[in-house]
């Protein structure tokens, strides 16, 4: 007798639901205390402090609209903070699925067992997907609760725009450092090559737009998330979202195929 | 269907910079318990991990119950037990909730073993992985290992941090897979580990199987060492004429002889002189081993 399909993917998060947990009420914490900053900075001077700004260093920062409830929340949670907390658990959880586990030597009775390599890697894929999905839900709910109590001028389609694309970014790193992992079988070069390209990207954004060299921006995978405005517009840039799962999809693929070549637990 | 359970040939792997198995010949028959014994490094993880294929040969083959390894598919795998030898296990999970997960990866096949068998072992279920001692965490491994009563066994060093009450409940449980029909690849660099239940050995030295036999066999060649002890300063030359010697050594009265057959005419030729004290024992297998270790052929061993 065979797995039923979802034993491994289960069974992992039923392995990391208290970490799960604690990220989520993290970064939904987090979230909370900066978009309830909104309501005083709207109201304060900040509007013509952020003018006396350099505007080069607003663009960079991307606090260019940061005025809005859009724009705020946006250059705060989607694009900073609550992104970067996104990127740092699934780069972390991807790191960890495959190749964490063949480091500590957990993955060969599993591997043993009547699976495939394709299905392990498969569900571990699908667990991964989930678990920031989670997180990324508990941000939502914050940002849709705030917008309601504070009456933020945020449209709920598009919170749910955002969120959606900002799962589908962290989702994309995430499955790189699991890819890495799934082909090398070393965690810290999957941590190190998903971190890497990920901060490289992110400043290459800001550097394009900073500098306006197209070619910057519309290499990242963060201006394929945030180039249409997600939260302002609630619009989707069809090239991003095609971009953003085709590298997706390629990196798994990639993974995938390492992984069922290589020699496990050397 | 095949006579022949695990079929190795001409097994090669590399590593990045040694050759860990240099042309490995190796038949394990049906319904067999074969020992598989080799020093540390010998090649016998590596073996045993390319048959689970988690390893890929660097060349020649190895099939298991009739399939090519890198072809398994799960439902060659459900047919195989497997024990690592390194056994690692999620640390933060029970005893018990992982061997429940283990076997909900067989589709469910085992659970009801799961209880019987670790109450055989005085194993506690409850307790959390990493707090088991090593000796508890093999447990877990022998317990996953046996409990889909699978018709392929492959134990690597299974008895390695078993005190020896548990090795004796070890053997038992591999006597019983055994009676049922099972066929059983067993690793260990202990051949007294192995000699009880295995029927034949096989003995794998720097990447190479350098010898199977009969334990039986490889008993009556590893042989007794005798003491023979005079009344006069003893002289080698006196058992010259005697067959079946080896590592003939006069020290002073007495004489150290290797027997690897019927002691009548060591008897016959030692009673020519007044033998005032005698003793034999059993060589151990080990020593058998450490020949073939040292490098010694063994098929010229034995006075053959």
């Amino acid at each position: 007798m065979r797995a039923a399909a979802g034993t491994v993917a289960l069974g992992d998060l039923d392995d990391h639901r208290r970490s799960l947990a604690i990220w989520a009420v993290a970064v939904a914490a987090v979230s909370a205390m900066y978009t309830s900053f909104y309501p005083t900075i709207n109201a304060g001077d900040w509007a013509s402090m952020l003018d006396s700004m350099p505007k080069g260093l607003m663009t960079a920062m991307g606090f260019d609209s940061i005025a809005t409830a859009a724009g705020y929340v946006t250059s705060t949670v989607y694009s900073l903070i609550g992104l970067a907390l996104v990127l740092v658990h699934g780069i972390a959880r991807g790191s960890q699925l495959i190749a964490g586990d063949e480091e500590a030597g957990i993955l060969e009775l599993e591997l043993t067992a009547p699976v495939t390599r394709t299905s392990t890697y498969v569900e571990r894929l699908a667990a991964l997907w989930l678990d920031l999905l989670a997180v990324v839900a508990a941000v939502t709910v914050t940002i849709l609760v705030l917008t309601t109590a504070l009456s933020l001028d945020l449209s709920w389609g598009a919170v749910l725009v955002a969120s959606a694309l900002m799962w589908v970014t962290g989702g994309l790193f995430a499955t790189l450092a699991l890819a890495v992992g799934a082909a090398t079988g070393r965690r810290g070069t999957a941590l190190a090559v998903a971190a890497g390209v990920a901060v490289a990207t992110y400043v290459l954004r800001a550097i394009g737009n900073l500098t306006g060299a197209a070619w910057m921006t519309s290499v990242s995978p963060f201006d394929w998330y945030l180039g249409s405005d997600p939260l302002g517009t609630g619009g989707v840039s069809g090239g991003g979202i095609a971009l953003l799962l085709g590298v997706t999809v390629a990196c798994a693929v990639a993974g995938l195929v390492g992984l069922r070549r290589r020699d496990l637990m050397v | 269907m095949s006579d022949i359970a695990i079929s190795i040939r001409g097994l090669v792997k590399d590593y990045a910079t040694v050759r860990a198995l240099n042309g490995v010949d190796l038949d394990v028959r049906r319904g067999e318990v074969l020992g598989f014994l080799g020093p540390n490094g010998a090649g016998k993880s590596t073996t045993i991990r390319i048959l689970l294929d988690l390893l890929r040969p660097t060349a020649g083959t190895a099939e298991i119950l009739g399939v090519p390894t890198h072809l398994a598919t799960p439902e060659l795998r459900a047919r195989v037990g497997y024990l690592p030898g390194e056994l690692s296990m999620p640390p933060a999970k029970t005893a018990g909730g992982y061997l429940h997960y283990l076997a909900a990866l067989r589709g469910g096949a085992g659970a009801d073993r799961i209880t019987s068998l670790a109450d055989r072992f005085s194993l506690d279920l409850d307790r959390r992985i990493h707090g088991l001692s090593k000796g508890n965490k093999q447990k877990v491994g022998v317990v996953q290992a046996f409990m889909h009563s699978p018709e392929l066994l492959i134990l690597d060093e299974p008895t390695s941090g078993l005190d020896p009450l548990l090795q004796r409940e070890f053997l038992d449980l591999v006597g019983e897979a055994h009676d049922a029909g099972a066929t059983v690849l067993m690793s260990s660099h202990v051949l007294s580990e192995v000699e009880e239940s295995a029927g034949r050995v096989a003995i794998i030295r720097e990447g190479v199987v350098v010898d199977v036999d009969d334990v039986a066999e490889l008993r009556r060649r590893a042989g007794q060492q005798v003491l023979l002890q005079f009344d006069e300063p003893a002289d080698v030359a006196w058992l010259s004429q005697v067959p079946d010697l080896t590592d003939v050594v006069a020290d002073g009265t007495s004489l150290h002889v290797r027997l690897h057959g019927e002691p009548d005419a060591l008897l016959k030729t030692a009673a020519r002189h007044h033998v005032v004290r005698w003793h034999a024992q059993d060589r151990e297998l080990e020593d058998l081993f450490l020949d073939t270790y040292r490098g010694r052929s063994l098929s010229a061993d034995g006075g053959r």
